[in-house]
């Protein structure tokens, strides 16, 4: 009863009017987003957090969940329909989803894809009930040595397991480390980089840069880019999948929950990768895998659950310990600290409503996702026809005046420019903003906790091996540095290694 | 279908860039010099400290009953930055008119010197302080793992002990700093990023010792989690009257933070008397009185040259006690 009495205070938040309504308003946005391409549930988020400033702390996460979650849903209805992704995490559905278009089949792969979604979170939220509490329990023994190992494991991943070109990604990691290095010296009260302007003496605040780089930035880069022309979206029957389809599936749908909740975990993880290791995996255990890519049902069910699966159990690093494993936890933790709420250990027992209302309004914003995502289908794919002149100077001047209010400071707005034109040009030139934003979060925590270590420490280095939790994370801080070694040496004996089919079809999606 | 969406999205999306627009420039409306009358609109309150904190929440319940007593609205607005630096040097460059006021914490003009550069120091010289509003203690808490309950203990320790603070340059780290130089006891002192991860540390034993503001540290000590050692008080704290004062313990390390309202340099008088019988209507509600009580503030309403009195002969006194003991802020 301990356990479960928090749990269902968390049911009761939830079930309040208004954190009902605003669960919907996050679902609906993130369904929305999910089928604009290029305007990322990273973006939106970054541009719609001014919106929360006047609500509840809980009320607000959970909007800005729904929106995560909701558009691991939307990105799949372009896949399949359009062939155009609307989310990076629904890439790999276009391989067989559109194809099962073609075939008549749209239906079915939807159908298949909602029900593999709503399966895989469910997974996950359960997984995520269980599990955080177990995280938490080792609350009060995470010092700073266990947090210094944890950033160091979490900027390794983040530069080594990220989409994109490794250079390219540990470049934009590099950048964000030194960004964090901005301002007084929290040991010494020493200036650093600030040039004597008093603005930049508490260093630089996290949300304008995730909303230059993320909102203003994809705001340029969808202008330059255009919407790609929308064709007639094609006629969508028997949603329903039929009971052949959902055996097919089923084993598909369950390997990607898991995969996608344990990939979720980590660092650096994340929905896009984990809906491509789910593909991978689904080619291989396959007993015929040349069905793939020709409308195997399994390559829609198997990432569209890990993508959901993922996308949740990422709510377990930041909520547990006050670490963000991706880009869009990033910007998350940022909206807690706006907040006043400090995500960490401390947050399930400080403030179990918060955590436990968040948690529940999941499973809610789930079941409104598989009820909205068949009837809704239609009515999103009208959605990509908005023209961007429009779209784009209204997410602009929310963007702007969100940065203004959050400090009533000019300059914050500066930056979110400067930021934004910065995020332009990272992505016109093949660079992802996320590393970049994940390293500037790591960073901070990373330099106070080293140095925080060496103090308790009496500058022993030998200490942070003597201390369990924090001897654990280094050891797999080593294991998956030299990982690749390992791992390219294991490839070099397979030929025509599956990641590389999938990434050449990804190039070609 | 498709225009009635666009239409829709269109209008959310304008309504809540209007609502922004209006929270936004709240401050600046009725900025007019309109001759005579005062206020001639609404009175903004700046706050160099984050929503949330407990500068920021003394700042909005004195608003709360200036506002009243003033008869016009009485926006706060925080912007933070430089541990206020920031928002004191734009309110003091702002026009004396009374319309503009900003909430002081004592430990910028009296510690934050010690420890940052000059430019970044703040003096009191521009500023017609108003009124002092209140006192917020300093206590230390030991972790229950460490055995540690009193002084004394911490002093015979065989183990070599860390001590958290909440920040450099914050009033947590002066008092405790001089402290542990009157008593000769070594340690390593940690600094925190603020209270509450100052508090946590202690509460899983990865430090030993924290120093924090009450207000902070109460829940856990009636929850027994951590143990109070010393108030860094002039008298006994009547929230904790238990606990003795490391000044009667014989040390000297009068440090509390104390805060006070205000106004850009060369107020008129007629505009002072205003704002002052404003901040004492306010102080006399209820509702500030068990204000103060919840968060474990002790009133201390002296008169705006008294603060400047206080808060300078402090800065002075601070400078000297660092001297003498050798300690230095930014040098740990």
């Amino acid at each position: 009863m301990e356990f479960f009495g928090p749990v269902m205070d968390g049911f009761t938040v939830v079930l309040d009017p208004t954190n009902l309504l605003y669960c919907l308003l996050g679902v609906v946005v993130g369904m929305l987003i999910g089928v604009l391409p290029g305007l990322g549930p990273a973006a939106t988020i970054a541009i719609l957090l001014p919106m929360t400033y006047g609500v509840e702390p809980v009320t607000a996460i959970i909007m800005l969940a729904g929106i995560f979650y909701g558009a691991q849903y939307g990105g799949t209805i372009t896949s399949v329909l359009l062939r155009l992704p609307g989310e990076a995490s629904s890439v790999v559905t276009v391989f067989d989803g559109y194809v099962m278009a073609k075939q008549g089949r749209a239906g079915t792969a939807l159908g298949i894809a909602a029900i593999g979604s709503f399966f895989g979170a469910t997974v996950s939220i359960i997984g995520l009930t269980f599990l955080a509490p177990l995280v938490a329990s080792f609350a009060l023994d995470f010092g700073p040595p266990e947090y210094t190992a944890l950033a160091m494991l979490g900027i390794l991943l983040v530069a080594t397991i990220s989409g994109g070109t490794k250079i390219k990604a540990i470049i934009a990691a590099a950048v964000g480390l030194f960004l964090a290095t901005v301002g007084r010296d929290g040991f010494t009260g020493a200036e650093r980089f600030t040039f004597g302007n008093l603005s930049l003496a508490d260093g630089i605040d996290f949300v304008p840069i995730a909303m230059g780089l993320f909102g203003v930035g994809e705001i340029l880069y969808n202008l330059e880019e255009r919407h790609r022309a929308a064709t007639a979206p094609m006629k969508v029957s028997n949603v329903w999948p039929k009971a052949k389809d959902i055996k097919e599936a089923s084993g598909a749908i369950g390997r990607g929950s898991v995969l996608g909740f344990f990939l979720g975990i980590l660092p650096g993880g994340g929905a896009t990768i984990s809906s491509l290791a789910s593909y991978a995996m689904e080619k291989k255990t396959a007993k015929d895998p040349s069905r793939f890519g020709k409308g195997a049902i399994e390559g829609v069910a198997g990432p569209e659950s890990a993508n959901n699966a993922a996308a949740t159990s990422s709510f377990i690093p930041l909520l547990t310990l006050g670490i963000p494993a991706n880009a869009t936890m990033a910007i998350i933790f940022g909206a807690l600290l706006i907040q006043g709420v400090t995500p960490g250990p401390q947050l399930i027992s400080n403030d179990p409503e918060l955590f436990w209302g968040v948690v529940n309004s999941m499973y809610i914003g789930n079941i409104l996702l598989l009820i909205m995502s068949i009837p809704l289908i239609g009515v999103f794919v009208r959605i990509l026809r908005i023209r961007a002149a429009i779209l784009a100077p209204i997410t602009a001047l929310i963007t702007l005046l969100g940065a203004y209010t959050i400090r009533n400071s000019m300059f914050d707005v500066l930056l979110v420019v400067l930021f934004g034109a910065l995020g332009y040009l990272m992505k016109k030139f093949g660079f992802e903003p996320g590393p970049l934003v994940l390293a500037f979060v790591l960073g901070s925590l990373l330099e106070s906790n080293l140095r925080r270590s060496l103090l308790v420490l009496e500058g022993d280095p030998t200490g942070f091996f003597t201390r369990p939790i924090s001897a654990t994370l280094l050891a797999l801080f080593i294991f998956v540095a030299v990982w690749p070694m390992i791992k390219s040496a294991i490839d070099r004996r397979k030929n025509g290694s599956i990641a590389a089919a999938v990434a050449k079809e990804k190039e070609n999606a | 279908m498709k225009n009635r969406m666009t239409r829709r999205t269109l209008l959310s999306l304008s309504a809540a860039g209007a609502a922004l627009a209006l929270t936004a420039c709240g401050g600046n409306v009725g900025d007019s010099t309109a001759s005579g009358e005062f206020p001639s609109g609404p009175v903004t309150l700046t706050v160099g400290q984050a929503p949330g904190g407990s500068t920021d929440l003394i700042s909005r319940a004195a608003a709360e009953g200036m506002a009243e007593s003033l008869g016009v609205s009485m926006p706060v607005v925080n912007k933070p930055g430089a541990n206020g630096a920031l928002a004191t040097q734009e309110v003091a460059a702002l026009e004396a008119d009374g319309q503009n006021l900003i909430l002081l914490n004592a430990s910028l003009i009296t510690i934050t010197p010690l420890a940052v550069s000059e430019e970044e120091a703040v003096s009191l010289d521009d500023l017609d302080v108003l009124m002092g509003l209140s006192q917020d203690d300093y206590v230390m808490v030991a972790s229950t793992d460490s055995g540690v309950k009193s002084l004394e203990d911490i002093k015979n320790s065989d183990e070599k002990l860390s001590f958290g603070t909440t920040g450099v340059g914050t009033g947590s780290q002066l008092a405790q700093a001089l402290l542990l130089a009157q008593a000769d006891i070594a340690g390593t002192t940690v600094p925190f990023d603020s209270g509450s991860p100052a508090l946590t540390a202690v509460m899983g034993n990865q430090v030993q010792i924290s120093t924090i503001q009450l207000g902070e540290a109460k829940p856990q000590i009636d929850a027994g989690t951590v143990t109070p050692i010393v108030i860094f008080s002039k008298e006994r704290n009547e929230f904790l009257p238990d606990v003795p004062t490391a000044i009667e313990s014989g040390y000297e390390v009068p440090v509390s933070q104390y805060r006070a309202i205000a106004a850009p340099k060369g107020l008129d008088d007629e505009a002072k008397d205003t704002l002052v019988a404003s901040i004492k209507d306010a102080v006399g509600t209820d509702s500030y009185k068990s204000f103060n009580e919840q968060n474990m503030l002790t009133p201390h309403e002296i008169s705006g040259e008294e603060v400047v009195t206080e808060w300078n002969e402090l800065a002075a006194k601070y400078k000297d006690l660092t001297e003498e003991h050798g300690i230095s802020l930014a040098g740990k």
